[in-house]
């Protein structure tokens, strides 16, 4: 349904998006990657709101970029907080019906509110919304012409708990359905709930790419340096690296900073040694497990 | 799967949606207050003019080529036609435009005329006023109303192109206005035919008999040519719109 060919994306000196290459289905795929990560430029590619410098992109085997028909098949949510504010949130829903010649625009707009769970016959106008409010005003938006490939960059920021849940259960049942769902997302715990595919995108180039749970068992299995503060930093360096549970060590003044890519052996390691060796441990805790290093270890492993 | 929008329902959505933004009580108060300001003026300089009735109505088209053709018309368009497409381009609403089914030319034209509707009673009615109390005839008048009709078309179609082409349009606006139309035009018939100002006033010299600065061609030539240049810049704007990178 979507198909991503050498595509790089270059303003000026700046590349945003570098020689990147999938294709999409139907179902959830989950577009994962830090912010400036290039997953909006990628969505605004795919839409046709920008031309690639260089490669292909097409939606449902079309330019949206040129073919006036597809952009009636694709539904996005951008990421940016911009809607028409002096509308109410069943006008705004009710031009978007209208722009793509929705049948009946005022019950499409009711019906699609209903579904993200707002009140059509509210007056306020969406400049007075909340941002999880505004948020589900452009999911709507986004879903009222039925699209057949919908787009939504990061659709979760701002909502609540429970309004995430519903709006993952919402993708899910869309994606079940036979569409194809591109969700972006910075936070990997979102990926983890929204599905199966994966795209991993860091740096403007693709880092990975296949199903959730594999990727993560290769984050999992990086290198991962930990920092281990103690009273003898030197005698527990050492019998670390005696046991092979650890791959290099930098010692400085009452702390070791080590790396390790056997990260359960370490931490079922660490307490019994130095129990063994009766040195105090005053703190254990990772140093790169943010999202930018698991990004970083990705890009740099391919 | 919906298919192309009908032209005449995307000129409708856009012009409304666009319509609806235009219009905030700031803008429409402001201009307004300059319309009224214009309606003042005329009305002092009717009430001073004690001369002959040739000198009385030389005087009274020179104020209304002056407020109303240097100032109030452009700057009225000004601000609404750069507002309605470059606003949406600058606050990331465009998209809501850009991403659908519709013709380009379509969304142009309907930004296009929501600008004129909003520009049209706040420049027509307050120099339409100034004219009429000047007190020196129907010509003026008359005069007055198809040059800031036409002025109104033409300076909007080029502000909406404008907005799309450049950050802040407004700007850039008031310094084609005040440098080119206002000085540089001045100087020769050559500028001055790149100057809708050009136009408008010879549509005032060919009905009054007053001869303007720049009003030097034909009331036919006046009223085709800033109707082709709002065509032509109509055409230029949604060229600029399928080519345009949205946020």
């Amino acid at each position: 349904m979507v198909s991503v060919t050498n595509v790089t994306k270059a303003f000026g000196d700046v590349v945003a998006v570098s020689d990147v290459s999938f294709t999409v289905g139907p179902g959830i795929t989950a577009l994962l990657g830090p912010n400036g990560a290039g997953k909006s430029t990628l969505f605004r590619m795919l839409c046709g709101l920008a031309s690639p410098t260089r490669g292909t992109v097409r939606v449902l085997g079309r330019d949206a970029r040129t073919d006036t028909d597809v952009r009636g098949m694709i539904g996005l949510a951008p990421q940016q907080d911009a809607l028409f504010d002096r509308l109410d949130a069943r006008q705004f829903v009710e031009i978007a019906a209208t722009t793509h010649g929705v049948p009946d625009p005022s019950a499409a707009a009711a019906r699609v509110l209903d579904i993200v769970e707002l009140d059509p016959t509210d007056p306020k106008s969406v400049g007075a919304y909340s941002k999880g409010m505004r948020q589900r005003v452009k999911l709507a938006a986004a879903l009222v012409n039925d699209p057949t490939v919908l787009i939504l960059d990061e659709p979760l920021t701002g909502l609540d708990p429970v309004q995430r849940r519903r709006m993952i259960e919402l993708f899910n049942r869309l994606g079940d359905g036979g569409k194809c769902v591109l969700v972006s997302s910075h936070v990997l715990d979102e990926v983890a709930r929204l599905g199966s595919r994966v795209l991993v995108i860091a740096q403007g180039r693709l880092a990975a790419a296949g199903d959730y749970h594999a990727l993560r068992d290769q984050m999992d299995d990086r290198p991962h340096r930990i920092r281990v503060v103690t009273d003898e930093p030197r005698r527990l360096a050492a019998a670390l690296l005696q046991r092979e549970v650890i791959d290099g060590v930098h010692v400085a003044d009452g702390t070791v900073e080590l790396n390790t890519s056997d990260v359960d052996g370490f931490g079922r390691q660490i307490a019994p040694v130095a129990r063994e060796l009766g040195v105090r441990l005053r703190g254990v805790r990772p140093i790169d497990d943010d999202l930018e290093s698991v990004f970083r270890y990705l890009v740099e492993r391919r | 799967m919906t298919g192309t929008v009908a032209a005449p329902q995307a000129i409708s959505v856009t012009y409304r949606v666009i319509l609806r933004q235009l219009v905030t009580t700031g803008r429409v108060v402001g201009l307004g207050l300059i319309g009224v300001a214009v309606a003042v003026v005329g009305w002092a300089v009717g009430q001073s003019i004690e001369s002959s009735a040739s000198v009385r109505l030389e005087n009274a088209v020179g104020v209304i080529s002056l407020v109303a053709f240097t100032i109030v018309v452009p700057v009225v368009s000004l601000v609404f036609a750069a507002a309605s497409l470059g606003d949406t381009r600058e606050d990331g609403t465009l998209v809501y435009l850009w991403l659908r089914p519709m013709r380009r030319w379509t969304v142009v034209v309907g930004a296009w005329l929501a600008a004129v509707t909003v520009s049209l009673p706040l420049t027509v009615i307050p120099t339409v006023l100034t004219a009429m109390l000047l007190d020196v005839g129907s010509d003026l008048i008359v005069a007055t109303i198809i040059a800031s009709a036409l002025g109104v078309l033409a300076y909007s179609a080029l502000f909406v192109l404008l907005g799309l082409l450049v950050k802040n349009a407004i700007v850039w606006g008031l310094g084609y206005v005040i440098i080119w139309e206002g000085v540089v035009a001045a100087f020769g018939s050559s500028a001055a035919k790149v100057a809708i100002r050009g136009y408008t006033s010879s549509i005032l010299t060919a009905r009054t008999g007053v001869q303007l600065e720049l009003g030097d061609l034909s009331q036919t030539v006046g009223i085709v040519v800033p109707a082709l240049i709002a065509v032509g810049a109509l055409v230029l704007a949604a060229v600029r719109l399928d080519r345009l990178e949205v946020a």
